[in-house]
């Protein structure tokens, strides 16, 4: 790295970068319908809000991820865990509910819904990406697209590395909100249900 | 900082290249103060690596050989299949996140682009553009630098280039167009182009193959051949050379820093106005400045390595 750090800086990042960029790719996909799911259940907005984020903190606490086979499947099953645990705690639900949320097996085959996240997703980005401010998104295009460092961007662009990362903040902001968007489509539409 | 954006601050920062112990130390205290922030930082910073995933082009830029030495388009991760057979003649690349082609290019690197239409592009060093070609017209925005356009006949769809306010149109034939810091430069190679400034579109200018035209806000500056620089000599850089001819030490610093880091420095101003010609490799300054010493009285330091010095040589630097 250019200050000097050491390497072992280097590699805590580098392997936090490879985490981030596994969950982008394996898990966020999935995330809209891993949702619904709960909707379905009448469980509250802001609390699969919490479950989702309870979920991610365990994946940061694991060693590697190499071990797992399907990184949706093992996602939502954490989801479901640590919701099974939630609803003993409170002690408001049934108890056949908590069991059925306890005893659920994925089917091991991927669903139509499965095999098309992915490229769901990407359109779903893409557009968010398009609609991101005129400055942000030629910086973002310039660092993600055609992959100059954001000091490179700088020179270019004859602004400071200060500013650059500012447009970049502006845009990590802006696709983490237009996701949560995304992510909350189903329960938007999903709102008018009744109990299943 | 509410913990989100104070999330998209830290993944911000990581992106820069300039993570510093003492960065790292206080994200562990950030992190520390509430549980939920490891998996908060999790999702933020996998939301930054979203696009990654989306980068594969609608389309693939035809390689060209020439200019293209750093193969870009490899670069843009162009995958699997779409890569080596199936590339269409002409086929513009969406490589932006915008609805538009967008293109933009480094100090040094001139790109060569075919694009839908049949027309051809030609993107100087240190350049940006936006594509849009529709049903009924085909526009292009210059945003910075400079391009040169062999325009495809289309009576249909006139090609208009835009650079702030300032306009050139055509229906088929080749110009460039720069934009400087005094307004758009517009240089006519062949056909006609009509010029003008949004401020004033009933003022037009035409402008024919061989003269060269200067757009500000308010005025149309026109030059006629044998003015200055003859529109091919300006135009040299499209085949990575510069052609000096009459032009004084100044301005060929200036064209030289256009495409190098390296830039040349000229520390007499008395030395800056000796004029001379020559036909020059574009991204060789060491090799013009060397030239240089035969012909004119002058020193260059070369102990800096991001700049070349010239300045008058003494008598004693030319016993040397």
């Amino acid at each position: 790295m250019e200050d000097g750090t050491g390497p072992d800086l280097r590699a805590t990042l580098e392997r936090r970068r490879a985490l981030a960029q596994w969950v982008a790719r394996e898990i966020m996909p999935h995330e809209p319908r891993i949702r619904a799911w709960f909707v379905k259940r009448r469980i509250a907005h802001d609390v699969i809000d919490e479950l989702v984020q309870d979920a991610y903190c365990r994946v940061v606490m694991l060693e590697t991820v190499d071990h797992i086979e399907c990184a949706h499947a093992y996602f939502f099953s954490i989801c479901r865990n640590l919701l099974a645990r939630r609803l003993k705690r409170q002690q408001i639900a049934p108890f056949d509910a908590i069991s059925e949320i306890e005893s659920y097996r994925d089917t091991g085959t991927p669903t139509p819904e499965e095999q098309v996240a992915t490229r769901l997703a990407s359109e779903r980005v893409r557009a968010l990406l398009a609609d991101l401010p005129e400055r942000c998104r030629r910086i973002v295009e310039l660092r993600k697209i055609e992959g100059w460092s954001q000091r490179e961007i700088a020179d270019h662009l004859g602004i400071t590395e200060k500013a650059v990362e500012k447009q970049v903040w502006v845009g990590v902001r802006a696709i983490r909100s237009g996701w949560d968007a995304i992510d909350r489509e189903p329960e938007a539409a999903g709102d008018n249900r009744r109990v299943v | 900082m509410s913990d989100r954006d104070q999330a998209a601050d830290w993944v911000a920062r990581m992106d820069s290249g300039n993570w510093s112990e003492a960065d790292e130390a206080a994200l562990q205290t950030w992190l520390a103060a509430d549980p939920r922030r490891q998996g908060l930082l999790l999702q933020t910073q996998a939301a930054w690596m979203l696009p990654d995933s989306v980068r594969e082009p609608d389309v693939v830029e035809t390689p060209e050989p020439a200019n293209d030495t750093r193969g870009k388009w490899m670069r843009r991760g162009v995958l699997g299949g779409m890569v080596a057979a199936s590339v269409a003649a002409f086929v513009t690349v969406r490589t932006g996140f915008s609805r538009d082609a967008e293109f933009v290019t480094r100090v040094g690197e001139i790109r060569r682009v075919p694009l839908d239409d049949g027309s051809i592009m030609t993107i100087n060093s240190g350049s940006e553009l936006k594509v849009s070609l529709s049903p009924r017209a085909r526009e292009i925005q210059l945003l910075q630098g400079e391009a040169w356009f062999d325009v495809a006949k289309d009576a249909e769809r006139p090609f208009i280039v835009a650079s702030g306010p300032v306009r050139a149109k055509a229906v088929g034939t080749a110009f460039s167009v720069r934009k400087r810091d005094e307004g758009v430069e517009v240089l006519v190679t062949e056909g006609v182009v009509e010029t003008w400034s949004d401020q004033d579109a009933s003022r037009r200018l035409t402008v024919v193959a061989g003269e060269r035209a200067l757009i500000k806000e308010w005025a149309l500056v026109h030059y006629r051949e044998g003015d200055n620089t003859p529109v091919d000599r300006a135009l040299a850089w499209r085949n990575g050379m510069i052609d000096l001819n009459g032009t004084t030490l100044r301005e060929a610093a200036e064209e030289f820093n256009r495409y190098n880091q390296r830039q040349i420095v000229i520390s007499d101003p008395g030395i800056a106005g000796e004029q001379f010609d020559g036909l020059f490799k574009l991204d060789d300054p060491m090799g013009f400045a060397q030239t240089l010493k035969v012909t004119l009285p002058v020193a260059i330091d070369t102990s800096d390595p991001s700049t070349i010095r010239i300045s008058r040589s003494t008598e004693a630097d030319s016993q040397k």
